[in-house]
C-alpha cells in the first residue's frame, strides 16, 4: 500500500493589495475580509480542444499547462475575470454584456471611440461636433443618446429574444461601473442626475453600484420588451448612463498636458483616453469600454 | 442566482495562528576589526558609542549590526575624575534605567550579577554594552542561543585565552524582573553555575548584551597604548574602550526570533460552486466553450484567490502555482494565509 502524495496540499500566501494596505493603515476597521472570489485571469478557454485526437483527458492539456503570474498589488488589475457559481450544471449558454450602438451612443465617426467633449468651447466648435457622435460634457441633457449596455445571450440557439426571457438567476439586478475619478463621473441616461460612487480607491478609480431596485433611471426596458436590441437570444437588463467630464478636465488643461496627447478632431484638441469598466454583479461578466475626453486647444 | 463571491464564515473559515521563526545570526569577530580596515566602524563627535556595520558604512549596501559602548555606576570604584567620567556615568545610568529600572524610591538600580535585584548581591558596576540592531535581533534573541567569545588575556598585540560566554540556562530559567522584557545570565560554563558565576546579561527583547569588565584579565587597548581594563576605563575614552573590545572579539552567535501572526482563510469551493467563469474567452457567441451539450459538466480553472471586503473591495490576493481544475465532481479548500 503506497503512501498518498500530499505534495499538492494547497497553502497559498496572500499579498495585500494597495487598497488593503491603505485600509489597514487607516485603522478604522475598514480592513475586514468578509468574502472571497476565485479568478482565472490567465486562462484562455479558446485552448480547450474538444476534438483532441487523444481523447477527453487531453482536452484541457494546454490550459492546465498555462503558467500563472505572480500576484501584484494593484487592486484594479487582479481578479478581472471571476469564477461563477450557478447551481445548475446543464447550462450551455451564458449571457454577455454588449454595447448597443443601435439605440445608444455610438463611437465618433472620425476617431472611432466614444467621445466626451469636456467644455462649452469644445461643444460650440462646429468643426468638432461635425465629426460624429459625442457626449455633450457642457450640457449632458443635450447628448443625443446615452451609452447603452444590453445583457443577454447573443445567440438565438435557445430561443428568440423577442419571446424568450433570460432565466431569472442569470439576469443582472445590479451593475458595477468603474471609471477614473480624475477624468469623469457617471450620470443617468437622461443626464439629469449624477450617481454617487460607493468608494474611490487609492488609484482614483471610482466604483458605482447601480441597482435595478434603487437606480431605476439607469435602466431601460428589459427582457422581451427591449427595443432596438442587438442581442438575438433571451435578454436580461438594459443599462443606460452618461459619462460627464470632471471639473478638472472642464476647467483646466493640466491633466490633458500631463496624461493626454494632442490631435486633430475637426480642430486641434487635447485628448485623454481611458476606460469605463462595466461589470454585471450577478454573473461577473465584464466589458471594458474605451472612451476619450476631448478639449479644444 | 448566479454569484461570484462566497461569504467567509468567521467561525469556521477563519483561523488565526502564531508562529515563531528563527534565523541563525553568526557574527565573526573579523567584521568588527580587520576585514574592512575599520571603514565599517562609525564614530561620533559626541563619543558616547561607536557603531559597527557589515560593510563600509559610507556604502548604501551597509547594514548597521551593533553598537558598542561602556560605562560604570556612580558607586563604582572607577567613578571619579577619569577621562569622559560623566559620559561613562551617563551611559551606565541610561542603560540601567531602561534595562533594570528603578527601586521604590525612584533611584536607578544597578545591573545585578545573578538577576536577583531585590535581594542585593553582587552588582555589575562596570560594564561593556553591546546593543544589537533590530535588523539582526528582529522581535527577540532566541533564549539559550546567545554565545559570545573573546580573547581576554595577553596584550593587544598578542591576545590569548579565549573565553566563551553563553546564556546556558536562558531557555529555561530566564529572568522576568526587567522593565525591558526577559533576560538571561551569561556564564563561562554550563557546569558549576552559582549565584556568583554570572559574567554578563543578555536582554532578549531589547537586544542588548551587558558584559562585566572583570572578564578581561590581560592588558587592553586598540593598538599602541594598553593597560588593564580598569586603567583603560578611567584613562581612555569610550571610543578607545570600544576599539579595545572590538579587537578582542572572536565571534558572536545567536538565533533571532520573528513572531509571525497569520490569519488563514479557508476558501471552500463546494462541488456546485465556481464551476462557470466570467472570463471573456469562456464564451463563443454566448456558448460555453468547454461544453458540447447541456449534459456535459461545466469546467473552470482557478488561478487566483481574492479576499474581499463586504463592499467588494479587493484587499488581498493569492495565486496558485498552476491552474486548478474545478468541476461539479470536485470540491476544493484553498488555505490562504495572510501574514501580519
Amino acid at each position: 500500500m503506497a503512501f498518498l502524495d500530499n505534495s499538492g496540499d494547497i497553502i497559498l500566501d496572500a499579498v495585500l493589495t494597495d487598497t488593503g494596505r491603505m485600509r489597514l493603515a487607516k485603522g478604522d476597521g475598514s480592513f475586514k475580509i468578509a468574502k472571497f472570489a476565485l479568478g482565472d485571469d490567465e486562462i484562455n478557454y479558446e485552448l480547450y480542444d474538444k476534438n483532441h485526437a487523444s481523447g477527453s483527458a487531453y482536452y484541457d492539456i494546454e490550459i492546465v499547462q498555462s503558467p500563472v503570474l505572480e500576484a501584484f498589488t494593484n487592486n484594479t488589475s487582479m481578479l478581472k475575470s471571476k469564477l461563477m457559481t450557478i447551481s445548475r450544471t446543464n447550462l450551455l449558454y451564458l449571457p454577455q454584456i454588449v454595447n448597443n450602438t443601435t439605440v445608444g451612443l455610438s463611437s465618433n465617426n472620425t476617431n472611432s471611440i466614444l467621445t466626451v467633449l469636456v467644455d462649452q468651447t469644445t461643444v460650440n466648435d462646429t468643426t468638432i461636433t461635425a465629426t460624429g457622435d459625442y457626449i455633450d460634457g457642457y450640457r449632458l441633457v443635450d447628448t443625443k443618446s446615452p451609452i447603452v449596455m444590453d445583457q443577454g445571450i447573443v445567440s438565438n440557439a435557445i430561443g428568440d429574444g423577442s419571446s424568450v426571457v433570460l432565466d431569472a438567476d442569470l439576469t443582472e439586478t445590479q451593475f458595477m461601473i468603474e471609471i477614473d475619478n480624475r477624468f469623469g463621473n457617471i450620470w443617468d441616461g437622461n443626464g439629469a442626475a449624477q450617481a454617487t460612487p460607493s468608494f474611490v480607491d487609492d488609484d482614483n478609480v471610482a466604483t458605482y453600484y447601480l441597482s435595478t431596485s434603487t437606480n431605476k433611471t439607469y435602466f431601460g426596458k428589459s427582457g422581451t420588451s427591449m427595443s432596438g436590441e442587438v442581442i438575438a437570444g433571451p435578454r436580461g437588463k438594459r443599462l443606460q448612463f452618461l459619462v460627464a467630464p470632471s471639473v478638472d478636465l472642464n476647467s483646466s488643461t493640466y491633466l490633458f498636458t500631463q496624461l493626454g496627447t494632442t490631435a486633430t478632431l475637426g480642430s486641434s484638441v487635447y485628448q485623454i483616453d481611458t476606460t469605463v469598466r462595466i461589470t454585471g454583479v450577478t454573473t461577473g461578466y465584464r466589458v471594458d469600454l474605451p472612451i476619450r475626453f476631448v478639449k479644444k486647444q | 442566482m448566479a454569484t461570484t463571491f462566497k461569504t467567509l464564515n468567521s467561525a469556521n473559515d477563519v483561523a488565526s495562528t502564531r508562529t515563531l521563526l528563527h534565523e541563525a545570526i553568526p557574527l565573526t569577530g573579523t567584521i568588527a576589526s580587520g576585514t574592512y580596515d575599520d571603514n565599517n566602524i562609525k564614530t561620533y563627535s559626541h563619543g558616547m558609542f561607536e557603531s559597527v556595520y557589515d560593510y563600509p558604512y559610507l556604502s548604501s549596501s551597509a547594514n548597521h549590526i551593533f553598537d558598542i559602548t561602556t560605562g560604570y555606576a556612580s558607586n563604582s570604584s572607577l567613578s571619579g575624575s577619569g577621562v569622559q567620567n560623566s559620559k561613562k556615568l551617563n551611559v551606565y545610568s541610561q542603560m540601567a534605567q531602561v534595562l533594570v529600572g528603578y527601586d521604590a524610591t525612584g533611584s536607578i538600580q544597578n545591573f545585578d550579577q545573578d538577576g536577583d535585584i531585590a535581594t542585593g548581591g553582587t552588582k555589575i558596576n562596570e560594564a561593556i554594552f553591546v546593543n544589537f540592531s533590530r535588523l539582526l535581533t528582529k522581535d527577540e534573541i532566541k533564549k539559550g542561543s546567545f554565545i559570545v567569545s573573546f580573547l581576554t588575556g595577553g596584550t593587544p598585540a598578542a591576545r590569548t585565552d579565549t573565553l566563551t560566554l553563553q546564556d546556558h540556562e536562558g531557555a529555561t530559567s530566564y529572568k522576568v524582573n526587567s522593565p525591558a522584557g526577559e533576560y538571561g545570565i551569561l556564564y563561562t560554563s554550563s557546569s558549576g553555575i552559582t549565584a556568583d558565576s554570572g559574567v554578563g546579561l543578555v536582554y532578549y527583547q531589547a537586544g542588548v548584551a551587558v558584559l562585566t569588565g572583570s572578564i578581561f584579565d590581560g592588558t587592553m587597548g586598540p593598538g599602541i597604548s594598553s593597560g588593564t581594563y580598569d586603567s583603560l576605563a578611567t584613562g581612555s575614552t569610550i571610543e578607545v574602550m570600544a576599539d579595545s573590545f572590538r579587537n578582542r572579539l572572536v565571534d558572536i552567535d545567536f538565533n533571532n526570533t520573528v513572531e509571525l501572526n497569520s490569519t488563514v482563510y479557508f476558501c471552500r469551493a463546494s462541488h456546485n460552486e465556481f464551476n462557470y467563469s466570467a472570463n471573456p474567452t469562456y464564451l463563443s457567441e454566448s456558448q460555453i466553450r468547454v461544453k458540447n451539450s447541456t449534459t456535459d459538466n461545466p469546467v473552470s480553472y482557478v488561478t487566483t484567490v481574492g479576499l474581499y471586503s463586504s463592499d467588494n473591495e479587493l484587499l488581498a490576493v493569492a495565486k496558485l502555482s498552476e491552474p486548478l481544475k474545478k468541476d461539479p465532481s470536485t470540491e476544493v479548500t484553498l488555505r490562504v494565509r495572510l501574514d501580519f
